[in-house]
């Protein structure tokens, strides 16, 4: 399945354990919640009781009065030079918006007072779904002048197609418009139109980690800010903005993150700080699952009509989508995403993607592992599982006969680079599910098929790294390791170098130290972060190689790094030992540079990657339930840095994919209050729903990443809805447009088919 | 008012602990605040999770559920009573070599699980297995791995006993 056979490697391309084991096994581990400081006081919040209400006053006096409890602060309590409050003071707009903190000696102290502040407030309609949001005279998010902010909605259309300035219709934050060809025409030439609307609801990363801060302000006059994060540099601006200080007053201290997904790039840090610098003592914030789920930023939920059209000889003549996202309190949805990826799976010569993204009183929406992309997938790929049927096409041959290649346009204009969509949906054609599925619909179960592409993300990046004492090489690192990302630096800094990964250390430093990288997140860090390892270990290998060329008398041209040593290259006695350079450039008479490699990466070029899965599912007919009995997941990964850690997202990726798909949904009542707040009401997968995985890795090499690699982290979690549910199809006959597709949806989808009949 | 205070007293990890507890503080809090035990996790804080998941009297529970009064007497192991002085545990020997964690925040929890099902049986079926963790979240995706490791373990740890008969 190998495309091109990269040159030998030793390091990269191996199955090797994982760096950080022995302290996550044991419980050594030290997360952000786990640190404890002198004077540290425990942070709770009081939030909203309603979606959208006028606060009249909030009376704090008997919070206060609890022993224990240090300080109660509000809006005005809080030192704040620049950016929104973070803390509500005339105008909630969201169920669980945090109105106060309560600060105390322990956790239980600050639950009790928090219980005690009094909210004088009076409710006023929310916006709370799209239908009340688009109501002529219906209800706005905020009685206080619309606040919109402008910069994060540039932010979010940033790749929006509308050019044009308009002025957009109360609630509508933002809107796409994408057109190619004369969609009129498209539709006339087909033989066959097929149109679907999909919804899905609103979800949860659902990290098992809350978020969660400690915010130490030093004597020194510093802050000091431990969190867990997916962007460190993301969050020391975040936090010198809000509190009028210089970045370099501000040291985020990078913490292990207990899975993030997405929902950690700088939440509550700017809150946490602002409190603590209010009564100058360390302040934790460890949110409750509640409070999670209630004010920490979800994935929106959405509404995309699709309309498709082709021909009997196979083709696609025309495709028209409308997607509408209902984001949270302010413009925070992936509209852009999901509008590209809508119309970039395959080749449309006719074309035309319109959509809006909606505000709400909701929590402001944030990014969940490929936002946009889910929906997308499940939109166009029911759309075309239904336009083969409907032309009596096979499924697979009228995917690979229309999906596009490199050099195909793109809706927001552009070419794909190298992308191989065409040789994953090959390798699952080759499956022997994919082969034998007459004979596996004869047993009443039935066979869908998805894909799941990602665009792939871009930030420059930097790595240092210094050749130690002991001859090992210690790189450092700006960007934080979610899932085993410094496993694979390791491999890619001891391939470039020349040694063993166990001789490789990884150090992500804190703002304040570490070279600066991007944020982790949008399946970049390996494309982005492992580029600059590997030119930070090649340009140590070349300062080892001139000092070892001096003392070996030789030209650095004739030597090679093997078993820890420099040697002339076929002559291991003419050799001097990385610890031995080491050393030399560490004593005062060596007159000899100490080894410190730099490496940087700006790369300009996205790895798209791509995804096809395939499920095997049945229905029970009288109870709707739906078994997953086999699934096999694809996937281009460019080349696999190590291919055990590449499985493990992947599994990552099906799992959450079938939670979209069957089991997970934030569900408010018309009150815009959430119903599903805990980890009982929102159902995330657990190990009996998870069925066996298997992986083919296809390996069509990037240009920029190091040794062909590409990112992996989003695909897996694409296609899982859209394979389901045309499993569903495949099994039932009925299509589910709906996610989750939840026992009762599924057992009304086939009562009303049988009534149909 | 002080909050009334109730004397405990709990093997924790074979060490004996002379505690003074609020009645309504939960097992979960007095190791993680009291006995500063951060490895047993807080997530969820209501039984929905397993990230808690501790031994007592060698049944795997939900700490957050367990009052610490109730340990009154009893023994209690954390995870980071698991492993022996000169290694690791079995359980946590099979997470290694079938890469059965990502993130590493409900692993404990995963492994405590595993731990008291082979305490009682050295040959649990895959249904066993399944069952035992069948209260432990992971988001990451590890799940097919950690059923892969409860087995090696089971493998592991009668390959370990039978080497010590057959000393």
């Amino acid at each position: 399945m190998v495309a091109t056979e990269p040159r030998e490697l030793r390091s990269v391309g191996q199955r090797l354990k994982r760096i950080d084991s022995p302290k996550k096994l044991t419980g050594q581990e030290r997360f952000t919640g786990d640190l404890r400081l002198p004077g540290m006081l425990y942070a709770r919040l009081v939030g909203s009781p309603y979606a959208h209400a006028r606060i009249n006053g909030i009376d704090t006096s008997a919070a206060l009065a609890v022993p224990g409890v240090a300080a109660v602060l509000l809006a005005a309590d809080l030192p704040i030079r620049e950016g929104e409050n973070p803390l509500a003071s005339d105008e909630a707009i969201y169920n669980g918006q945090p109105l106060a903190i309560v600060l105390a000696e322990s956790e239980a102290i600050a639950e009790d007072a928090v219980l005690l502040v009094d909210i004088d407030a009076e409710p006023l309609d929310p916006v709370t779904s799209i239908e009340e949001a688009l109501r002529e005279g219906g209800p706005q998010t905020r009685f206080s002048a619309a606040h919109v902010d402008e910069a994060e909605a540039r932010l979010h259309n940033s790749d929006a197609g509308a050019a044009e300035e308009k002025v957009l219709p109360a609630n509508v934050t933002n809107t796409v418009d994408y057109r190619r060809g004369d969609i009129a025409k498209g539709f006339a030439d087909a033989d066959q139109v097929v149109e679907l609307t999909i919804t899905s609801e609103q979800v949860h990363q659902g990290y098992i980690e809350p978020q969660v801060t400690l915010v130490a302000p030093s004597p020194l006059g510093k802050l000091d800010v431990y969190t867990s994060t997916q962007g460190m540099f993301v969050v020391q601006n975040k936090v010198a903005q809000t509190l009028g200080l210089q970045a370099s007053e501000v040291e985020v201290h990078q913490m292990p993150v207990g899975g993030g997904f997405g929902g950690k790039f700088g939440l509550n840090e700017a809150m946490v700080a602002l409190a603590a610098v209010a009564v100058n003592r360390p302040v934790l914030l460890q949110l409750t699952r509640m409070e999670d789920f209630l004010s920490a930023n979800p994935a929106p939920a959405c509404e995309i009509r699709v309309k498709l059209g082709g021909t009997s000889d196979g083709f696609i003549t025309a495709l028209q989508a409308d997607l509408t996202f209902l984001a949270g309190i302010a413009p925070s949805s992936p509209l852009g995403i999901a509008a590209i990826l809508v119309g970039g799976y395959y080749r449309f010569p006719n074309m035309e993607i319109t959509g809006q993204e909606i505000i709400s009183n909701r929590p402001k929406s944030g990014a969940y592992r490929a936002p946009g992309a889910q929906q997308a997938s499940l939109a166009i790929e029911a759309a075309i599982d239904e336009l083969a049927r409907a032309l009596g096409k096979d499924p697979m041959d009228f995917r690979l006969q229309n999906c596009a290649v490199e050099g195909d346009e793109r809706p927001n204009g552009g070419a794909w680079p190298r992308i191989g969509l065409k040789e994953t949906l090959e390798a699952i054609r080759e499956h022997p599910i994919w082969q034998e599925r007459e004979a596996i619909r004869q047993r009443g179960h039935g066979v869908g098929i998805g894909v799941g592409g990602w665009p792939g993300g871009l930030e420059p990046a930097t790595a240092v790294c210094r050749l130690d004492a002991d001859g090992k090489l210690t790189m450092m690192l700006g960007s934080v390791d979610l899932n085993g990302s410094n496993t694979g630096m390791a491999q890619i800094a001891a391939e470039a170098l020349g040694i063993e990964t166990d001789d490789v250390n990884i150090n992500v430093g804190t703002s304040s130290s570490a070279p600066w990288s991007g944020s982790t997140g949008g399946s970049k860090i390996t494309y982005t972060v492992g580029a600059a390892v590997q030119r930070a270990a090649e340009d140590a290998r070349k300062q080892i190689l001139e000092i070892a060329a001096q003392r070996l008398e030789a030209s650095a041209d004739d030597l090679e790094i093997a078993d820890g040593n420099v040697q002339v290259k076929g002559v291991p006695s003419s050799s001097i030992s990385l610890k031995q350079i080491a050393e030399l450039s560490m004593s005062g008479d060596g007159g000899v540079d100490p080894v410190l490699g730099r490496g940087a990466s700006a790369i300009t070029q996205a790895a798209p990657g791509f995804a096809v899965h395939m499920a095997e599912v049945s229905v029970d007919e009288l109870t709707g339930e739906t078994t997953i009995h086999r699934y096999v997941a694809a996937q281009d990964v460019g080349l696999a840095i190590n291919p055990a850690l590449v499985e493990d997202q992947i599994h990552g990726g099906v799992g959450q994919g079938i939670g979209w798909a069957l089991y997970e949904g934030m569900a408010y009542d018309d009150a815009g209050q959430l119903m599903t707040a805990s980890l009982m009401d929102y159902a995330i997968p657990k190990a009996e729903m998870i069925p066996n995985i298997e992986i083919i890795l296809v390996q069509v090499p990037s240009e920029h990443g190091p040794y062909g690699a590409k990112g992996i982290g989003e695909p897996p979690a694409v296609p899982g809805a859209a394979v389901i549910t045309n499993a569903i199809r495949d099994a039932t006959g009925v299509r589910v447009t709906h996610i989750p597709v939840r026992p009762e949806i599924m057992a009304r989808a086939l009562d009303s088919a049988a009534a149909a009949d | 008012m002080a909050p009334q205070r109730m004397p405990v007293t709990v093997t924790v990890n074979g060490s004996d602990h002379h505690l003074l507890v609020e009645p309504r503080h939960t097992l979960l809090d007095t190791l993680r605040e009291d006995l500063r035990l951060t490895g047993t996790k807080k997530v969820c804080d209501m039984g929905n999770c397993g990230a808690c998941t501790v031994h007592v009297d060698g049944l795997a529970v939900y700490s957050c559920l367990t009052l610490a009064v109730e340990t009154d007497g009893h023994e209690v192991r954390t995870i980071e009573g698991v492993a022996p002085p000169d290694g690791l545990d079995p359980v946590q020997e099979a997470f290694i070599r079938m890469d059965a964690f990502q993130c590493g925040f409900c692993t404990p929890g995963q492994i405590m699980s595993l731990r008291a099902l082979l305490d009682g049986n050295d040959d649990p079926t895959d249904d066993d297995i399944q069952t035992a963790v069948s209260g432990n979240l992971c988001r990451c995706g590890a799940y097919r791995n950690i059923l892969r490791a409860g087995r090696l373990a089971a493998d592991l740890q009668r390959a370990r006993r039978e080497s010590e008969v057959a000393r």
